[in-house]
């Protein structure tokens, strides 16, 4: 069973939601960022919706992905909680890393989520190890991996796809071309037009696709994971899209001009799936209205969900190092009980 | 008298379609279209007077690239905006319908529809940068170059060398509609998508303006049940059904031979029309999904007024020799 | 305190070689666990450069026992991701000094996926690699870097001394749901002696072992220093009562076992094969002034490489690389 049947209009209105969802917890992200409720950084997907819900929708909830920095898309379209997401990102403990990852590390491995990355191009090898398991299990089950066109230019990526391509692992390599590897224009990182051609290096079929587009993006992994499926191994996409905010929040974004958000935003994902399903007869504008609103009440409930939560205790920062303790961090973790001194110097 | 002219269009999109994995599909790379493109110039020298080259730009820098590091003068960039789509290609076309007196193009059937659309009574040496094309043609960039050469300075006159193709539209009730350069088609699917014909099954039939069982896709279709040769101002209009009584093989997609079911099929003449009644369809044009329809009929016709492609066997037998 | 027997059994024994306990480790492990499996350069048909997985391929077949392409960084990141995702890799990486070439996987997902994901990922991976100097192979073949993975956290770190050790610690390694770096020494694989052929037998992490009892100084060793410090220990034997202490696992550290012994002996020198400065024996160091202060009878010493690179020639190498001479030499400063 795929996550979501966009054969069907139930579950193409699902996709827009979703869509839809990832926007308002993104937008609701930057704000509270703005406002300074949430520390570190936060790199938002507004813009880019398309792919991660495309090709969420394709994969199997027994597939892994893995993800980037710019990960909160992917774990809603993965079916991730925004409330627990939310909670995360503000550093409480019924965040889905206790507080301990922040946004850049969001994980569910129960959800077969690996975890967003804080370093440019590592997912990639973990999804071969997670195709490996698949494989190895012999079970009907892919990796796909999301990963920025930055990463292109790194080499445990190519690593990783020699790795894959080399042993039929069941995976997917899907980059998300947004045009700029941190600030720096693609085509100055890169010299190549199309990062498909990749995929060309491996012996495997690579091909860009129009990452605005969310039916197109949920065709290809389709087809991609029947053949990762049947053991022919990866498959490598690009889709072509575009981040309509900074690298990070806080960016002044000097390499590109509104002028150029806004020629993108013509071609703005959401908007043009909603006009095509509006166009088909299958979402009145009364239905958007709603579906709308309860999009904007859920992530209001995230945020309601996410402030009302406890925060970690300091004794918590020394949980979760093994799976088997330390005496080491047990001796800290004693002296913060004993005397609340724990690894602070005296 | 102006120096003759030859525009060069590449499209850097094409052979880099989702294609490279449903069927086998050859890939084409930039490198070998910027190396292609550059070769065309080279060709430019078979013939001994100055022949004049602009290249369109394009979102790879292709184009501008072949032309700063161009060894030869008479190279120039054409002065049109770049947005990485078809538009960019209808654009260039245009420029070259007033400038140009022969334009080589690579890329696939789209491009050379989206040339088509634009490019008047240019000659057209339409060279193919993928596998499963079926108007543009394999061959070199040098060889291309100098077939435009021959042509832009008259040495192969291009009423000789070149046919006027037929093209085939496709026109829903609403009005809108698509054009296709050798075929319209109707898709069993909901989006345009990845634009592809992802399965040949999915056909539900279309409208060619040529076929040959050596074609790919629809035309190869059609081809199986009548052989229509380009430049004929004619169509071929399809109706498959994979129940059907009838059924023809065909190369459907690269790497694929298959049965395929044909409930009717005909030839209409220009402007004739056949229609289709259709509950939910993709409208395609040269194998690529354009326009989603749902309760509608689209009617299909032929129209003999598509671009002058030019036959290179054509042009070499009639290129100056030493011998007679 | 070492003296506690290692779980369950040691009873039945068997004399064999450091390179046949690990490969007997790796067979009672991929025996007892469908899951384990074994990964690396030339781990497969050519049975390791170093032959220590030689016939597992013919017996497990190359999916359990995988030969990857020279590509640290993506096979050591795949069996990141094959552990936290359902499987328990055993990779090998030929030269310890290859580490660095995967160090981004290492060091920000091997060790931090567990703490970042809040406890919710299991990290059921070994990685066995190889350290040492003495055969002439040069700087980037003889390097000793276990201070790294012992000093970085999320990582746990072994250096098993003896045939024993080395059995007990990898099956403790592949069994443990936590990344564990297991550092073999190049010049012991012929070392041999006896070994426990009880397959639930298992040296815990986290526990040295005291080889040699004494009274008048402790050696603290590692990895071929261990062997080598018993020799000088039954040399000094009537002179000097020496008791020697493999330390077996840098992180977790047996800090009790240490002190243990130092209450007794007063005296330490800690022998590991590692540059002197900011390494295991510092940490060990470290520990006996914080908790045995009061114990100590004289400045502990450390043995080590002086903080050069391996270098190629003999003589260069046979400097630098420590020995039972280093040994020797550090108890007289302190007997």
């Amino acid at each position: 069973m795929t996550l979501i049947s966009m054969k069907d209009s139930d579950g193409r209105e699902e996709a827009l939601r979703r869509m839809l969802l990832i926007r308002e917890f993104d937008s609701t992200a930057g704000d509270l960022f703005a406002d300074g409720d949430i520390p570190g950084f936060v790199h938002l997907y507004i813009g880019e919706e398309a792919v991660a819900v495309g090709a969420c929708a394709a994969l199997d909830e027994e597939d892994f992905i893995t993800s980037t920095h710019r990960g909160h898309g992917h774990c809603i379209a993965k079916g991730l909680d925004p409330r627990r997401m939310m909670a995360e990102l503000l550093g409480k403990r019924d965040g889905y890393c206790n507080g301990k990852g922040g946004s850049m590390h969001i994980a569910d491995v129960d959800a077969n989520m690996l975890g967003a990355n804080g370093i440019v191009g590592a997912g990639p090898p973990l999804a071969a190890g997670a195709a490996l398991t698949c494989q190895y299990h012999d079970e009907d089950r892919v990796a796909l991996a999301f990963l920025g066109d930055g990463a292109v230019a790194q080499g445990q990526i190519h690593e990783a796809i020699n790795l894959a391509a080399t042993w039929d692992l069941p995976a997917v390599f899907l980059v998300e071309n947004n045009h700029f590897g941190e600030g720096t224009p693609v085509e100055e990182q890169h010299n190549v037009e199309n990062l498909s051609e990749t995929a060309e290096s491996y012996n495997i079929p690579g091909f860009t696709v129009d990452g605005m587009d969310v039916t197109a993006v949920n065709e290809a992994v389709e087809e991609a994971r029947k053949r990762a499926i049947a053991g022919d191994g990866p498959t490598f996409i690009e889709a072509e899209t575009y981040r309509y905010r900074g690298h990070f929040e806080g960016d002044p974004q000097p390499y590109r001009t509104e002028e150029d958000v806004e020629r993108w935003q013509q071609r703005d994902p959401i908007d043009a799936f909603t006009e095509q399903l509006i166009d088909r007869g299958e979402l009145a504008e009364s239905e958007l209205d709603d579906l709308r609103a309860e999009v904007e009440a859920e992530i209001e409930e995230a945020v309601e969900f996410a402030r009302e939560a406890d925060e970690p205790t300091p004794e918590e920062a020394y949980d979760d190092m093994f799976g088997e303790p330390v005496p080491e961090i047990e001796r800290f973790a004693n002296a913060l009980r004993t005397d609340g001194r724990g690894g602070d110097p005296q | 008298m102006p120096t003759p002219t030859v525009g060069v269009v590449v499209n850097p999109a094409a052979g880099r379609d989702v294609r490279r994995l449903t069927g086998s599909a050859s890939v084409s790379d930039t490198y070998g279209k910027r190396r292609a493109a550059e070769c065309v110039l080279a060709g430019l020298d078979a013939v001994d007077e100055p022949v004049d080259a602009v290249f369109a730009p394009d979102s790879s820098r292709i184009g501008q690239r072949a032309v700063e590091e161009a060894d030869r003068s008479g190279v120039d960039v054409l002065d049109v905006e770049v947005e990485g789509t078809g538009a960019d290609t209808r654009r260039a076309a245009a420029a070259f319908r007033e400038t140009a007196d022969a334009v080589v193009t690579f890329g696939g059937d789209g491009t050379t529809r989206d040339l088509a659309v634009e490019i008047g009574d240019v000659p057209v040496i339409a060279v193919s940068t993928g596998t499963n094309n079926v108007v543009p043609t394999m061959a070199d960039g040098t060889v291309a170059g100098a077939a435009a050469a021959f042509v832009a300075t008259g040495a192969a006159p291009a009423d000789a060398v070149a046919t006027r193709h037929t093209t085939v539209t496709a026109e829903a009730a609403d009005g809108r509609s698509v054009r296709g350069l050798a075929t319209v088609g109707l898709v069993d699917r909901s989006f345009v998508g990845t634009r592809a014909i992802l399965d040949p099954d999915d056909f539900l039939g279309g409208m060619v303006s040529r076929a040959s069982r050596g074609d790919i896709g629809l035309s190869g279709i059609a081809g199986a049940c009548t052989h229509l040769a380009p430049g004929t101002p004619r169509g071929i209009a399809l109706d498959l059904d994979p129940d059907a009584d009838l059924t023809v093989s065909a190369i459907t997609t690269p790497g694929v031979v298959e049965d395929v079911g044909v409930a009717d099929w005909g030839r209409l003449d220009p402007d004739a029309e056949r229609t289709f009644a259709v509950d939910e369809a993709v409208v395609s044009a040269d194998g690529e999904r354009e326009l989603a329809v749902q309760d509608t009929t689209i009617a299909v016709r032929p129209v003999a007024d598509g671009p002058r492609i030019v036959d290179l066997d054509a042009v070499f037998e009639r290129a100056p020799t030493i011998g007679e | 305190m070492s003296t506690q027997p290692d779980t369950p059994s040691a009873d039945s024994t068997e004399s064999m070689t450091v390179r046949e306990a690990i490969r007997a480790a790796l067979r009672e492990e991929m025996d007892r666990d469908e899951d384990v499996f074994v990964m690396g350069e030339d781990v497969g048909n050519y049975g390791g450069v170093f032959e220590v997985t030689d016939g597992l391929y013919e017996e497990y077949g190359d999916e359990r026992v995988r030969d990857t392409p020279i590509s640290e960084a993506g096979f050591v990141g795949a069996g990141v991701g094959a552990a936290a995702s359902g499987t328990r890799p055993v990779v090998e990486v030929m030269f310890s000094d290859f580490l660095g070439v995967a160090g981004e996987q290492i060091m920000n997902q091997m060790a931090k996926m567990r703490y970042m994901f809040g406890g919710k990922a299991e990290m059921p991976i070994t990685v066995r690699t190889t350290e040492g100097g003495g055969m002439g192979a040069a700087s980037q073949h003889s390097g000793t870097p276990h201070t790294w993975f012992a000093h970085f956290p999320g990582l746990k770190a072994v250096t098993p001394g003896t045939p024993k050790a080395a059995k007990g610690l990898l099956k403790s390694a592949i069994r443990s749901n936590d990344p564990v770096f297991f550092f073999e020494n190049k010049l012991m694989y012929e070392q041999d002696g006896e070994v426990p052929t009880d397959p639930s037998y298992t040296a815990p992490i986290g526990e040295a072992a005291v080889e040699r009892e004494g009274s008048d100084v402790t050696v603290v060793a590692t990895q071929r220093l261990v062997g080598e410090s018993l020799s000088v220990a039954d040399d000094l034997a009537g002179e000097v009562d020496v008791e020697v202490v493999d330390l077996r696992s840098l992180y977790p550290l047996d800090t009790e076992t240490l002190a243990d012994s130092i209450r007794k002996t007063g005296r330490m020198v800690i022998a590991d094969e590692s540059p002197v400065s900011y390494g295991v024996h510092a940490e060990v160091v470290s520990r006996m002034v914080e908790d045995e202060f009061f114990s100590l009878d004289a400045p502990l010493q450390r043995v080590g490489v002086p903080d050069t690179h391996v270098p190629f020639s003999t003589p260069l190498e046979d400097e630098v690389v420590p020995d039972g001479d280093d040994v020797r030499s550090a108890i007289h400063q302190v007997v």
